[in-house]
């Protein structure tokens, strides 16, 4: 009896001590790291990563500053109170991260490839394979936080939504789903047309079709003479920019062209303009359900009321 | 009042002319520059004191301190020493070259063939390619460049003024590439891309130092031993082949230094430019000594401006980072001007 306790007592403390001393080894697109229990301690590097961070209810000790409504969009800003910027996305301040001692860097293999031998030296750092991809992003940063069972929750939650979704627009669309949508953004001095990014793969995994010669290589093409306009042409055109004046008469300009009048989604009154934050910059898991949100409202669908808990954001409950 | 010292061998094979002037005004700057390194390692985001720094440096630990200094800062300094010394001795050499004192490595070509290679190989490997075969490219660029200018403005020989003139004409077409390039690139890319144009010492790290190094080990010296053919050649192309030197085999070897040293240079820390206008015309400034003696002066100007010009983009925007190439505009740039008011002024 005695020595049947002690066994227990025996395995008790090894599971304890495992569980204490968890060790998770990390694949990311740079290589392997080994995480040790529930780090807490994160410096973000890149847009998609803060958003994240957030949504798996962490605020991260260090940001990048956003590309817009700097130094942080207004939609994170309420979670990251205390946090320290660490400057701009491509030149991050790497004494500040350093002097953090942080227990985990998330950075982006585009922008910070000849910093990662530096970055690895401070802390262990996960790069993801492509940052469009805000659900391998949220798995491994879930894996590398040790969070997994909220990252597992959150994309149950999005499958979900976008489940529902996906039932609803073909009930409401009928034979005009799926839809052909292009997603178009003018610049101070050009407009663009996105074959790919944030924005194309929620959309494509919501069912929505790309106008056929906008499915190609590459992440688009910028237009510069107003003879291109007909290239932007699709069922509905998503267009969002910059809240800039240069960029308002870039678009006054073109809209005025009798190009622009002729596109079918302009014909059709089909044009819609939305949150460049949301639908470009954010890149997160929560960025992804603001912009479901935004498809729910625009088409009129009802929003069903999932259960919840700990949410941050995604505006379902 | 041209004092000089002349240190001999036993035997006399071997000789050492050195000018007094040329050897106070080359000590004053190197000390100015060590001292200017030192503030600029106790200066950052984070501060740090000076006994720390003399700390990490004297006993090197694992610490964050140490990383921040002997890893972050210590490589960005000395780069940007070495980087600026480079493009200031090889705007002296093509200065003395073509013998015309607007030449530098940015104007005849040798800087737009880097970038245009380092363009065009961010832009084939888009964000999967790896940085680290970025600097070679551009070299690779730099060195391509120099061999069309040269095949192009061959006539019996190389001939400074049309060296010039096929540079600049190149320059030209190769900064419609990179133009080009950037315009078909995606946004990450051309925001890599214009970093990198600019001229940026963020994130240079050991393995920058010693990658850049050898190439400033072999050329220094060669240059220091060669250079004065190079006042043989100011006095005119029948002086220096009646004074016994070999025009043309010079003209070549002194070309193939510049290019190396700024090509290299430019490699590293991107396309840093006006360095190698400015720093020899203020070397010349300075004293007024033959090539050899202005050498080591124009380089350790070089270094003073990158090492200056970097220091106020890591510091005086925290903790935003900006690239050196921006300053060494701002500060090179009113030099510049004052330089040639000063000329228009005084002349002689």
């Amino acid at each position: 009896m005695l020595r049947h306790t002690g066994l227990t007592l025996i395995a008790i403390c090894s599971i304890l001590s495992i569980a204490a001393h968890a060790t998770t080894v990390v694949e990311h697109a740079f290589g392997k790291v080994r995480m040790e229990g529930r780090p807490d301690r994160i410096v973000s590097l890149y847009q998609g990563a803060t958003d994240t961070a957030v949504a798996l209810g962490i605020e991260p000790v260090a940001v990048v500053e956003s590309w817009t409504e700097k130094p942080m969009y207004h939609y994170l800003r309420p979670e990251l109170q205390g946090v320290t910027y660490l400057g701009l996305e491509t030149q991050p301040d790497l004494e500040r991260i350093a002097w953090l001692s942080p227990d985990l860097i998330v950075g982006a293999s585009n922008r910070h490839r000849t910093i990662y031998p530096l970055l690895t030296r401070i802390a262990p750092t996960v790069i993801p394979g492509n940052v469009y991809d805000f659900r391998a992003l949220l798995t491994l940063m879930a894996k590398a936080t040790g969070r997994t069972a909220r990252g597992e929750e959150l994309l149950a939650q999005w499958e979900a939504r976008v489940e529902d979704f996906r039932t609803r627009i073909r009930r409401k669309l009928g034979d005009q789903w799926p839809q052909e949508v292009a997603i178009i953004t003018f610049r101070a001095d050009h407009a663009r047309i996105y074959y790919a990014g944030f924005a194309r793969a929620v959309l494509d995994e919501l069912g929505f079709v790309a106008p056929e010669d906008h499915r190609k290589e590459g992440w688009g093409i910028k237009l510069t003479s107003q003879e291109s306009i007909p290239a932007m042409d699709a069922e509905a055109v998503f267009l969002f920019m910059e809240d800039d004046p240069a960029v308002q008469r870039t678009f006054d300009a073109w809209s005025s062209h009798p190009l622009w009048n002729n596109l079918q989604a302009v014909r059709k009154n089909e044009v819609y303009q939305v949150d460049p934050v949301t639908w470009n910059m954010g890149a997160g898991i929560i960025a992804a359900n603001r912009m479901l949100d935004d498809l729910y409202r625009h088409y009129g669908l009802e929003q069903p009321a999932l259960p919840c808990t700990d949410c941050k954001g995604c505006g379902q409950c | 009042m041209n004092h000089t010292l002349v240190l001999r061998t036993p035997g006399d094979r071997w000789s050492v002319k050195l000018n007094v002037r040329v050897l106070v005004v080359t000590l004053t700057l190197a000390l100015l520059l060590a001292v200017s390194s030192v503030l600029a390692l106790a200066s950052g985001s984070h501060p740090t004191s000076f006994t720390e720094v003399l700390g990490a440096l004297a006993a090197p630990e694992q610490s964050e301190l140490a990383l921040i200094i002997l890893e972050i800062r210590m490589p960005r300094v000395l780069m940007a020493v070495l980087v600026g010394g480079a493009l200031g001795s090889a705007g002296l050499i093509l200065q003395g070259l073509v013998r015309n004192p607007l030449a530098s490595p940015d104007v005849i070509g040798i800087t737009s063939g880097a970038s245009a290679a380092a363009v065009l190989y961010l832009w084939l490997g888009g964000i999967t390619g790896t940085s680290l075969l970025l600097a070679p490219v551009a070299m690779g660029g730099a060195f391509a460049v120099a061999l069309c200018i040269t095949t192009l403005a061959w006539r019996q020989g190389i001939s400074p003024y049309r060296l010039v003139l096929v540079g600049v004409g190149l320059a030209a077409a190769l900064t419609a590439v990179t133009t080009l390039l950037l315009v078909l690139s995606p946004d990450s890319t051309a925001m890599n891309a214009y970093i990198w144009l600019t001229g940026s010492l963020y994130a240079s790290q050991w393995h920058d130092v010693t990658a850049l190094a050898p190439w400033l080990v072999v050329c220094w010296p060669l240059a220091l031993i060669k250079l004065r053919h190079l006042d043989a050649q100011a006095m005119g192309e029948d002086m220096a082949l009646g004074l016994g030197s070999a025009l043309q085999g010079h003209r070549l070897l002194f070309l193939v230094l510049a290019v190396a040293l700024a090509g290299s240079a430019v490699a590293y820390a991107g396309a840093v430019g006006f360095i190698g206008l400015i720093a020899p015309h203020m070397a010349r400034r300075l004293l007024a000594s033959g090539h050899t003696g202005l050498l080591p002066i124009a380089a350790l100007i070089g270094s003073l401006i990158l090492l200056y010009a970097d220091w106020i983009g890591r510091v005086a925007f925290i903790p935003r980072d900006l690239p050196a190439g921006v300053f060494v505009a701002g500060i090179g740039a009113p030099f510049f001007v004052y330089l040639l008011y000063r000329l228009r002024r005084d002349p002689g």
